[in-house]
């Protein structure tokens, strides 16, 4: 792993490559759909399109500030945690000044302040992210299991649900708002040095701090970015479920992961795009969604999706071309 | 620096502070602070509660050194125990029953070295796909419903003694002392020293590190076969869900015993330290009955303690 | 009826397992599931209620790992060494945490039983609710609302758990009662808001008209009611649990109707049973709460916050568990 001799490649050299990536993953996208589509009548209608589409978006948001921490060869695996913490937070929020504004910073806030403090434990406390992240998630839990005392917040103003819950022109409002973060991060993670310095740093951080990128600080930024993308996602699951319970991310953290991975984004480091992940939440999904409309046992769901994982990173590791 | 590590396992010397400092540290306040705590009692307890996790922690070791991870145990562990529940149940043989989980067990875990060390995935994503595998084999095959009935002997797996010990620690003992004198006893300990820090050195042996990472995530799954056993008598019944979770803890308790996630420098006795001081945190806190959120984030705070002493003493 | 008491007084006596003595500041060791559902935090305030009225102590025990079984056990071995007076036991799985009555069985500390009715081991008393008549009752209440003919669909709890067995068995003979209802679907929702959410959503991608949803707790309830006002359709929803959040959405005629699960009462009674065994005053071995299903007309004395509320007294207690 720290062999000099490794040439940094950036995201942008590789751009035709992850090209590739993220358009097989659209294909297989796309034969999923198609493949519903025959086994169900329920598939290919405006309504299911719709809530894959706002289920896949609720996926992405976590998925996606996961995706930088994985490019620089970290992991983040107190996402599930922050999303509850942060939507407690900022549902009090939300309940004791009535401004729905207020909440919305204060989830994003909680969600890059935890972020930041990952960070930190990761770059100035040198300690390997799994398991900095790993005691955050605990802490985190401890937490908001003490400040939500066993209880639940709920009902909160209707305009504040819409985020969740709401449409506007026809489509969900939380896809737009994918669109949104989705042009976004690519734009980031592609298109500027920042981003093409979280490349490097994953690809091969001992090049990357010779050559000049201050390591420690972009490690900074991309859990403090992860985290605050987990408190926005909290903001949508508030509004969407129009509650906040102290448990609210423990089923989110594996999936988003997956979704990571399944994207096309490697453990490694340095390869992988956030469109790519993009399409890996849609794949999660729309095979979650066809073995509800299946009827298919929920037993079941488990190992579809662990051997979906599999598959996927599988055939990536065939069909890229590695450069040397 | 490839030397060093066929020469590490000297170097635990370095770090007897870290994990037994805290071990101690945490032994002297509990004892402190509640009766309950140093008593011979108690201390059984604690150390049969941490049988389980030091037979999944073990192995996880030997994984973590070839620079992989399996997180797929706590899934593998319910299934496994599923089994030893249902084989037992239907033939009404202990025996049978133990043997049908390890096959489970090794099954898996072959596969997980197939996927790692043959197909070439890495180990954070085979193992995560084997999990789910396992997850939902677990609810498959029980239907969701805990299994119960199974022959009395089975129970007294986790209850029985020899010899005046708790069954439990004699197996979790023996485990232990198996897996030192195979890592640093014999020629296989020397081949995963190498998986670790100096694969090329295996090729110029003769040995394929591909069927030596096999062997090693499936003496993986046959560890986690007999825990199954230990579990299911513990709970007197096989129940779909009972171990998820538990690798994150096998991994957390690897990583305080000081072994790192760097190439080579694996640490058995750091891991049994590791395990014990996760046991007597949850034990004393429970003494204490501090209220839950307490202990929840305790868990995490020491893991980082543990960690952040460890990357100080490092660079000391 | 004082004659009853005697001899049930008579035989706790012979069968009681504390040799502790008759006064006050016992301490109680309470066990619940998990820190996350509002339900146990109901169980909790009750228990913590009824043990300050009646001058003892209690210290809690809640699994780190929500509804963890090796912990709970683990738990268990853990306080057995520091005997508490009593414990009132909410067991994570009832077959699996047989094993953990016993320890406490040997360890001579009575134990009282709530909720869910523990598959084996020695228990003082059980306090609970039938999940069965509960489940059976609301969702009589949901097919009278609706003229007993409709299209309907079950979102189940969690898989393989006592609670959502019963309660879907109850559900499933109420709807089995009216010819003209149509079971369209069942499907689980492991007891979390979220999951139900998407559940229902897709039951509605694949099924045009629902009538009646039968949710087997309230938070799946809500989750359902989500989905429905997201695709602005209709249908009558009922619960189990009567959670505050329940209370307030019947008040607003969101939801049909909640069956009274009633923890806080659960938590009063198995604490006011525990500490009266220690003190041998009589004790009933059994209280099943009658199932009570709150609706529109009826929640007005459900209403009230759950620091604002006191146990029952000991004979207002005694006539509550008649199956």
């Amino acid at each position: 792993m720290t062999d000099i001799s490794k040439p940094i490649t950036g995201g942008r050299m590789l751009f035709s490559d992850e090209m590739i990536q993220v358009f097989y993953r659209l294909l297989a996208a796309f034969l999923i759909c198609a493949a519903l589509t025959i086994l169900t009548n329920s598939f290919f209608s405006l309504g299911n399109i719709l809530n894959v589409l706002r289920q896949a978006s609720l996926l992405f948001f976590i998925a996606s500030g996961l995706t930088l921490v994985v490019l620089t060869g970290g992991l983040d695996l107190s996402i599930g945690a922050n999303v509850a913490i942060s939507a407690c937070i900022a549902g009090t929020v939300i309940h004791q000044t009535g401004s729905p504004t207020l909440g919305v910073l204060t989830g994003i806030g909680v969600g890059g302040a935890v972020g930041m403090l990952n960070g930190v434990m990761v770059t100035a406390l040198r300690i390997p992210s799994f398991i900095a992240t790993y005691g955050m998630l605990w802490v985190l839990h401890g937490i908001t299991y003490w400040y939500m005392g066993g209880e639940t917040m709920h009902g909160f103003p209707a305009g504040f649900r819409q985020i969740g819950s709401g449409y506007f022109l026809g489509l969900p409002i939380p896809v737009y708002l994918l669109l949104v973060f989705l042009a976004i991060g690519t734009i980031f993670a592609q298109r500027t040095t920042w981003g093409q310095e979280i490349y490097a740093i994953g690809a091969n951080p001992v090049a990357a701090r010779l050559s000049g990128i201050p390591v420690a600080r972009r490690l900074l930024l991309v859990y403090t970015v992860s985290g605050a993308m987990a408190g926005l996602a909290s903001i949508i699951f508030l509004a969407r479920l129009n509650s906040a319970e102290a448990d609210i991310g423990e089923s989110l953290t594996l999936p988003a992961i997956a979704a990571v991975l399944i994207g096309g984004t490697s453990l490694f480091g340095g390869l992988g795009t956030v469109f790519g992940t993009f399409v890996g939440a849609l794949i999660l999904t729309l095979v979650l969604n066809g073995m509800n409309l299946l009827s298919v046992n929920a037993s079941w769901q488990p190992l579809v999706t662990g051997v979906i994982v599999i598959l996927a990173v599988w055939l990536d590791m065939k069909t890229r071309r590695r450069a040397a | 620096m490839r030397e060093q590590a066929m020469v590490l396992n000297t170097n635990p010397l370095q770090r007897i502070p870290g994990v037994a400092v805290m071990l101690v540290l945490l032994c002297v306040v509990f004892s402190l602070m509640t009766p309950g705590f140093l008593t011979v009692p108690n201390i059984s307890n604690v150390l049969v509660q941490s049988t389980i996790l030091l037979m999944l922690a073990l192995p996880m070791t030997l994984i973590i050194m070839t620079e992989g991870l399996d997180l797929s145990m706590g899934a593998v562990l319910t299934l496994t125990s599923l089994i030893v529940a249902i084989v037992a149940l239907a033939t009404g043989s202990l025996l049978l029953g133990l043997l049908a989980a390890m096959a489970v067990g090794i099954l898996f875990g072959t596969v997980n070295g197939w996927l790692v060390a043959v197909v070439g995935i890495p180990p954070f994503v085979a193992t995560l796909g084997t999990l789910g595998m396992a997850q939902g084999l677990s609810l498959i095959v029980s239907d969701g419903q805990s299994v119960v009935g199974m022959p009395a002997a089975v129970r007294g797996v986790y209850s029985g003694t020899l010899g005046g010990v708790p069954l439990p620690i004699v197996l979790g003992l023996g485990s232990y002392l198996a897996f030192h004198g195979l890592l640093y006893h014999t020629r296989f300990g020397t081949y995963i020293f190498a998986l670790g820090g100096n694969r090329e050195a295996l090729k110029f042996a003769g040995i394929s590190a591909r069927r030596l990472l096999i062997l090693v995530y499936a003496l993986g799954g046959a560890m986690v076969g007999l825990a199954g056993l230990l579990m299911t008598a513990r709970m007197n019944s096989g129940h779909p869900t009972a171990g998820l979770g538990l690798e994150f803890d096998a991994i957390a308790a690897v990583a305080v015993g000081g072994t790192s996630f760097e190439r080579g420098n694996g640490w058995l006795l750091g891991t049994l330290l590791g395990v014990v001081t996760v046991g007597v945190l949850r034990n004393g806190l429970n003494l204490l009955a501090l209220p839950s959120s307490i202990q929840v984030a305790s868990v995490g705070l020491l893991v980082i303690a543990a960690l952040f002493v460890d990357g100080l003493r490092s660079r000391s | 009826m004082k004659k009853a008491y005697g001899a049930l007084a008579a035989l706790l006596l012979t069968t009681s397992l504390s040799s502790h003595a008759f006064a006050d500041g016992e301490t109680i060791a309470v066990f619940t599931k998990n820190q996350t559902n509002p339900y146990f935090q109901t169980v909790r305030v009750g228990s913590d209620a009824a043990a300050k009225a009646m001058k003892a102590k209690t210290l809690h025990y809640i699994p780190t790992k929500p509804d963890s079984i090796p912990e709970q056990l683990s738990q268990i071995e853990d306080v057995v060494v520091k005997k508490p007076s009593a414990i009132v036991f909410i067991p994570v799985d009832y077959k699996a945490m047989v094993p953990g009555v016993e320890k406490i069985n040997d360890a001579k500390i009575p134990v009282v039983n709530v909720t869910d009715r523990s598959a084996g081991g020695k228990c003082v008393a059980f306090v609970g609710a039938d999940d069965y008549s509960l489940g059976l009752e609301t969702g009589r209440y949901l097919l009278k609302t609706l003229g007993g003919k409709g299209n309907f669909v079950i979102i189940e709890g969690v898989k393989g758990s006592l609670t959502s067995i019963d309660r879907v068995r109850g559900f499933n003979d109420a709807l089995k009662e009216n010819p003209g209802a149509k079971l369209l679907a069942s499907q689980p929702g492991n007891y979390q808001r979220l999951q139900a959410l998407q559940v229902m959503e897709n039951l509605m991608q694949s099924n045009t008209q629902i009538d009646g949803v039968l949710a087997a707790n309230d938070a799946m309830a809500i989750g359902a009611i989500e989905a429905l006002d997201g695709a602005n359709r209709k249908a009558q929803v009922i619960g189990v649990n009567g959670t505050k959040e329940a209370i307030d959405a019947i008040k607003s005629g969101k939801l049909l109707a909640s069956g009274d699960y009633n923890g806080f009462m659960q938590g009063c009674l198995g604490m006011m049973i525990a500490i009266r065994s220690l003190r041998n005053e009589p004790v009933i071995t059994e209280i099943v709460l009658k199932p009570t299903v709150i609706g529109k007309e009826n929640y007005q004395p459900y209403d009230v916050p759950l620091e604002s509320r006191t146990c029952p007294s000991w004979d207002e207690a005694a006539k509550l568990g008649t199956k």
